[in-house]
């Protein structure tokens, strides 16, 4: 991928309680480009987007493991500044949740705490992103009246002027535009290609179309793991793994029934291909054989002899810090090693 | 089956009902014998004057020392315990975690406070003052009281945060927030409503009391003029006005305890308005 990478994110674990939401995601999010992650439902996006500002830290019983750097600098780390970080890093929340006041002080809410004064200033600062987030015109009348009064997407929107209104220089959309209807949905979804020039923008979304639209890049979870993640056309596609195209395809995800496996931990890198080889032998064609291998670069380097030697690779993923799981696909009528 | 649902239904109806009318009914009573009995002895000026003519609590004049004492002492209090409940409930419902067993430990502790009988709190606050060599006072009155109704304004305003939805705090901490302004800006303002409600609840508790007032404030035929004297206060008038053996001043203790109920109802008419006037904000 080129381009420079705003947010790394290296073995991120996150637990609540005992159980496993997110596991081992390790992934570069380019700077100044937008990023779709897209995924079944309970899969894990919204805790990753919210462990991208430590929101997450609210949490009760939640264990964060690995790290996310932004611009260089471990988020994680107990000397950061977290209300620095969460103006930088400015997330809109999956449900809109309004504040207690009116809709002019819901957008100057967040720019009166980080020291902005300035009466004339901010009457700017709410005209401007209520015009970003397209509900100016319905509410220029009212400023003063409560927030509470408005339509859910109404809401939506005036979350998203909020959020914006921080000038953050990340943004982190969970679904921004769940709450509305196609066109006010496409002015908001044009509000994002054009920040894309200026901010590094995240966004979760469930809607296939849309990321199709926006994405540079697109990152696909299933279940706390990272499947795949690639550039918008690579991904959306033109999928590499088999969940990924179900997922894309609109198909129900099957986890594929597995005939045979092999550990290779401990082998010697030589000997991968003899012992693959060997096992692969022993199943049928369209059989599926999981392998566990170690390293990254192991794991790319089996994925691409597998594939030249005509076998289908359905699924590569990270499943501890050194471990690769894959799937193979046996396909007969090709050549052996 | 569909018959059984409906008697099934219909007995509920008449225990709620029934339950309903207990409750409503004893007020009523409470205050038709309370008018009753009371209405013929108040006059305007027992609202405006001291009491005179001997018997300690007074055949004439009024009881305008008791009024204004107990408005005194019941705003003194009340704005003690405001000033210890607030940060309490906002340090337990933000800063701890939870789940943690200090919170956990503290509600605990709180809600035994509450059903402590108000005599101890007064036997506890007359333990205080001799022990700082303090005389009966408004200033002890006040601080007994406050001692009184913190545990039932904190629990109450506890309850009423707690109910404030994880995703608000969620919402002002994701704008970069301290926890502080969080608790300021947001929480207090959906809770508005809420911590009225409980305050003025508190206050109404905290002037009913007589047991806590009897050894800590005193009483006197005085208006309350320093905090550092007796003071008189409505239930304790109330008390000495139905004990003694004249029915012309016991009539006047049932206008006392009209005059007591009067303010009750007054404050929490008013906690209405307020709490409605600060609930057009919230979300609901
Ligand atoms: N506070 C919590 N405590 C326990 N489990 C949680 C908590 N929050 C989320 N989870 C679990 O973590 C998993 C991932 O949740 P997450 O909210 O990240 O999903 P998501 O991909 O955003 O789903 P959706 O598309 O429905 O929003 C789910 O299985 C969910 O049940
Ligand atoms: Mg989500």
């Amino acid at each position: 991928m080129e381009g420079k990478t705003h947010i790394s994110v290296r073995d991120l674990s996150v637990f609540y309680g005992g159980a496993r939401v997110l596991n081992n995601i390790s992934i570069n999010i380019p700077d100044k480009k937008l990023t779709a992650i897209i995924g079944p439902s309970g899969c894990g996006k919204t805790t990753l987007l919210k462990s991208f500002n430590r929101i997450i830290d609210l949490q009760d019983g939640v264990r964060v493991s690995g790290q996310v750097l932004v611009d260089g600098e471990d988020i994680y780390d107990p000397k950061v500044e977290v209300t620095h970080l969460r103006k930088k890093m400015g997330l809109l929340l999956q449900r809109p949740q309004i504040l207690p006041m009116s809709i002019y002080e819901n957008v100057v809410y967040g720019p009166r705490i980080h020291g902005v004064k300035d009466k004339k200033k901010l009457d700017g600062t709410v005209q401007c992103y209520l015009k970003v987030s397209g509900l100016w015109n319905e509410v220029k009348d009212r400023l003063h009246s409560p927030a509470s009064r408005l339509s859910i997407g109404q809401q939506q929107r005036l979350c998203l002027a909020r959020g914006l209104a921080v000038e953050p220089e990340v943004i982190l959309g969970d679904e921004p535009t769940s709450a509305l209807d196609p066109i006010s949905a496409e002015r908001i979804e044009q509000r994002f290609l054009e920040l894309k020039s200026q901010y590094t923008v995240v966004l979760v979304t469930h809607n296939l179309r849309q990321a199709k639209r926006l994405a540079d890049y697109v990152i696909f979870l299933y279940l706390g793991d990272l499947i795949e993640h690639g550039t918008a056309d690579q991904v959306l596609k033109n999928p590499r793994y088999l969940k990924t195209e179900s997922y894309i395809n609109g198909e129900f995800i099957e986890e594929p029934e597995i005939h045979r496996e092999l550990n290779l931990k401990g082998t010697a890198c030589s000997d991968y291909f003899e012992r693959a080889k060997h096992t692969l032998e022993k199943i049928a064609h369209s059989q599926v054989l999981k392998v566990v291998v170690e390293h990254e670069q192991n794991a790319h380097e089996f994925e691409k002899t597998m594939i030249h030697k005509g076998h289908r690779v359905l699924e590569v993923k990270r499943i501890n810090k050194t471990d690769w799981e894959m799937l193979i696909q046996k396909q007969n009528n090709v050549y052996t090693i | 089956m569909i018959n059984k649902r409906k008697i099934e239904e219909n007995i509920f109806r008449c225990f709620m009902m029934a339950a309903t009318f207990v409750v409503v009914g004893t007020l009523a009573f409470i205050l038709v014998t309370i008018c009753i009995k009371g209405l013929p002895a108040l006059s305007l000026d027992m609202l405006i004057k001291t009491p005179k003519g001997g018997y300690y609590i007074g055949k004439e004049g009024g009881i305008l020392n008791a009024i204004l004492g107990s408005i005194v002492l019941g705003i003194g209090a009340t704005f003690l315990a405001l000033i210890i409940s607030l940060p309490l409930v906002f340090y337990l419902n933000l800063y701890v975690k939870k789940k943690s067993t200090f919170a956990l430990l503290v509600r605990f502790f709180l809600d035994v406070l509450w059903g402590i009988p108000s005599i101890v709190y007064g036997a506890f606050g007359f333990t205080l003052m001799v022990f700082l060599g303090l005389r009966a006072s408004l200033l002890a009155g006040i601080v007994t009281v406050a001692l009184l109704i913190i545990p039932i304004m904190s629990r109450s305003m506890d309850e009423v945060l707690k109910l404030i939805p994880f995703e608000l705090k969620e919402a002002s901490f994701a704008l970069g927030s301290t926890r502080l302004e969080t608790a300021v800006k947001v929480i207090f303002r959906q809770a508005l409503p809420g911590i009225v409600t409980a305050t003025l609840i508190a206050f109404g508790r905290g002037i009913g009391d007589a047991a806590a007032v009897l050894f800590t404030a005193s009483f006197t035929d005085s208006l309350p003029y320093s905090l550092f004297k007796p003071v008189a206060t409505l239930p304790l008038a109330i008390f000495f006005q139905l004990g003694t053996p004249f029915p012309e001043v016991q009539e006047r203790g049932y206008a006392s305890a009209l005059v007591l109920t009067g303010i009750i109802f007054l404050i929490s008419i008013f906690a209405r308005i307020l709490s409605k006037k600060f609930s057009k904000r919230v979300i609901k």
